[in-house]
């Protein structure tokens, strides 16, 4: 009898491991949307009520998970691989139509911009979101100008706060190693080229790029540029200068904490939703953890115009065979994206409208009452080409920081420069090559 | 008994001995085997995450290219430098530090085991997060008691430096893998049998001799187990080169481990990602059978 017994619970327990768990029979009305922290789109509460807003008016229920930067992607490309991708996905051009919609996971939403939406929508962004091929893959809900940071007490006891144009936020590429100098002459460390990669590489490309007019793209996002002679004279000029090392050590995070704490005195990882709540310590909205008083800047240039990184965030879908959560998903992207609610969408964000009106709501008046954020919008007609959709941009990104590395540990001579630039370069043009 | 177990009785027996394996069995097949098996397989295919081509098969291309891809080689050095220093180092660490405290009173010993086992359970983020404000670049502790001690004149950026990078992985890998091995080290030399030691000491044995001859060759197998989880383990360093490194500065960091991940998740190269894998299993069973046969020698 106990044997008999024994043998019924072995085969329970068998059963009940062999049998998968079968999901929860879910109404059609639900959806999965994973997001990227991208302003208070990261903030549970935040979302939380915009998701249950939604559901109120629509009935489609959303659940939501919260990515990281740090993961985000491993987490997004195992589910894919395991085919429990999301329906919906927060972020911007290079993952979603780069990535995930060139290699055939992403929805083609095209059918969702009508004449009128390709008018209200900022050009640039609208063009970020379609393939070469005219499919899309992410509405555009907001953007914004990458930019350093200056700690303007600092610049004050240096004697060079004259030297930078904290009115209209832009200096020259001469000003900026003049303040770099009398920095390093007073505090001795003054910022790094952080390099030690998982992100915030669009500050070190900015900066390199602007120094001296070079690009990092053909105009054709095709292939790699920044092998030419500009970029390798703004690197050698970085290796050169005292008070500014390559540092493989720390990420872009890392350079902003380091920033906050006072250890630099300037950071090239920065933008609006930094200025609002610097390191996100919530101890004060363009202030450093000591109290100094934050300059957000343009990247320097020769001439003081500089060519700035955009990001652009909005939402993708993904294609699981499903066509009622598809439905479903665009409802919730016309929701947040294109109606009377995208001002909340929009403010949820810490981000600029990336469209002047949506449905006859005027969205340029978002922020109007917000007056850091008024004050940001001087640098947003600086922005340059979005070229993070050039095929193989992760491999590129990677060889970027790559280069950088070796660059910082080379002797700094220019034949040692231009052969990591070219190295690196050539991997990433290799990448975009397929 | 068994001797007079009818043959029924004793397939009985049997199927119902399978059956309580079957759980068990049924997560190492689903686990284990299976992605082996799948990882064998989709080595030699050009295989990606683009759903709109398919696989192709392409032999043994990524083998070949395995050879001539200078990161590949720089972390297999990599690898095999973290291994050769950490699983000799953690071996006699471990020894030295069970021989001078298994014979302490209770207190005392369960106190050191402690000590030395609380970063094996500490969280591998916790460890790194700690080390990582150590090794600390501008507000470092090393840095800051090597100036104070007037050993160094500069801030040394100890991840930053290829010059130190990968010893600085290998130091946070020592203090995370000396735990367990001082464990089973300590109750090894605790069960050596007193009366041989004794025996030796009557006739006149020196304490290395009575080490050498008696207690060497009775924690032999605890030896050989902690030497083949040392060297598994080494290879496979992963978490301090993700959460540290990213295999930086200049791929000085870079192993076998980390590139497999990059290669997979990065580039979306599972193919040639799988490869690795495969290549670091086999360079994993050598170098274990390889000690298996030397203990046994010995």
């Amino acid at each position: 009898m106990k044997k008999k017994l024994a043998l019924l619970l072995a085969l329970v327990m068998i059963v009940a491991l062999a049998v998968p768990v079968s999901a929860s029979a879910e109404p059609a009305e639900s959806i999965t949307l994973w997001t990227y922290p991208i302003g208070n789109w990261g903030d549970e509460a935040t979302v939380k009520a915009l998701t249950d807003a939604f559901t109120a008016e629509t009935g489609i229920a959303v659940t939501v998970e919260y990515l990281t930067y740090a993961d985000g992607d491993d987490k997004v490309n195992t589910a894919i691989t395991a085919k429990q991708a999301p329906d919906l996905i927060m972020e911007g051009p290079e993952r979603l139509v780069s990535n995930w919609g060139a290699n055939g996971y992403m929805v083609d939403i095209s059918d969702m911009f009508d004449d009128t939406d390709k008018s209200e929508i900022n050009a640039a962004a609208l063009k970020a979101c379609f393939a070469p091929d005219g499919a899309a893959y992410e509405y555009p809900l907001v953007m914004t100008a990458h930019c350093m940071a200056v700690n303007v007490k600092a610049l004050e006891e240096a004697g060079v706060k004259d030297l930078v144009d904290l009115e209209n936020h832009t200096w020259t590429t001469e000003q900026f190693f003049e303040v770099v100098k009398a920095l390093n002459e007073t505090y001795g460390i003054v910022g790094a080229v952080y390099c030690n990669g998982q992100g915030g590489d669009q500050g070190t490309r900015a900066l390199v790029n602007n120094l001296y007019g070079g690009t990092f793209t053909n105009e054709e996002h095709t292939a790699y540029t920044w092998d030419n002679e500009k970029n390798i004279e703004a690197l050698k000029a970085l290796y050169d200068t005292e008070g500014i090392d390559y540092d493989p050590s720390i990420v872009g995070g890392d350079e902003i904490a380091n920033f906050y704490n006072g250890i630099f005195k300037m950071a090239f990882c920065w933008n609006i939703a930094q200025q609002l709540n610097p390191n996100s310590a919530g101890t004060g909205a363009g202030i450093t953890m000591s109290g100094d008083e934050i300059g957000f800047m343009a990247f320097p240039s020769q001439d003081g115009v500089a060519a700035l990184q955009g990001g652009i965030w909005g939402f993708g879908v993904f294609n699981n065979g499903d066509d009622a959560k598809i439905e479903a998903a665009k409802t919730f992207i016309k929701y947040m994206c294109d109606s009377e609610h995208t001002v909340e969408a929009v403010r949820a964000s810490n981000f600029f409208a990336a469209r002047t009106a949506a449905e006859g709501t005027d969205l340029s008046t978002v922020w109007a009452d917000n007056e850091i954020m008024n004050e940001y919008t001087k640098l947003m007609p600086m922005l340059g080409d979005y070229y993070q959709v050039t095929t193989g941009w992760a491999a590129a990104r990677t060889a970027w920081w790559n280069m950088l590395q070796q660059v910082g540990s080379s002797d700094g001579s220019v034949e040692a420069i231009t052969a990591a630039v070219n190295d690196f370069c050539g991997q990433a043009n290799a990448a975009a090559a397929g | 008994m068994t001797q007079t177990m009818s043959p029924a009785l004793r397939r009985r027996e049997t199927v119902s001995g399978y059956l309580f394996l079957l759980p068990s069995l049924v997560f190492f097949v689903g686990f284990v085997v299976v992605p082996m098996v799948m990882c064998v397989i989709t080595s030699f295919f050009d295989a990606n995450m683009n759903a709109n081509t398919p696989d192709v098969f392409i032999g043994l291309a990524n083998y070949k290219e395995l050879w001539q891809d200078k990161v590949f080689l720089k972390a297999l050095r990599n690898t095999f430098i973290i291994v050769l220093v950490s699983v000799p180092v953690v071996c006699i660490f471990s020894l030295w530090v069970a021989s001078a405290i298994y014979q302490m009173k209770e207190f005392a010993l369960s106190f050191y085991r402690v000590v030395f086992y609380l970063p094996v359970v500490t969280g591998s983020v916790a460890v790194t997060v700690v080390w990582k404000w150590m090794y600390n670049n501008y507000y470092g502790i090393f840095n800051y008691l090597l100036k104070g001690a007037g050993v160094i004149s500069k801030n040394i950026n100890w991840l930053g430096d290829p010059k130190y990078a990968l010893g600085c992985i290998i130091i946070i890998l020592l203090t995370t893998s000396v735990g367990q091995p001082i464990v089973l080290y300590v109750s090894a030399l605790s069960n050596v049998d007193s009366t041989l030691v004794e025996a030796a000491e009557v006739d006149g044995a020196t304490n290395l001799q009575v080490f050498w001859r008696i207690k060497w060759p009775q924690i032999m197998p605890t030896t050989l187990y902690i030497l083949v989880i040392t060297t598994i383990n080494s290879f496979q360093c992963f978490a301090l080169i993700q959460l540290l490194t990213s295999g930086g500065p200049n791929y000085a960091t870079e192993t076998v481990m980390y590139y497999i991940y990059y290669t997979a998740f990065k580039l979306y190269r599972f193919g040639y990602g799988n490869a690795m894998g495969v290549v670091l299993a086999i360079f994993i069973a050598l170098l274990s059978a390889l000690q298996f046969r030397l203990a046994k020698e010995s």
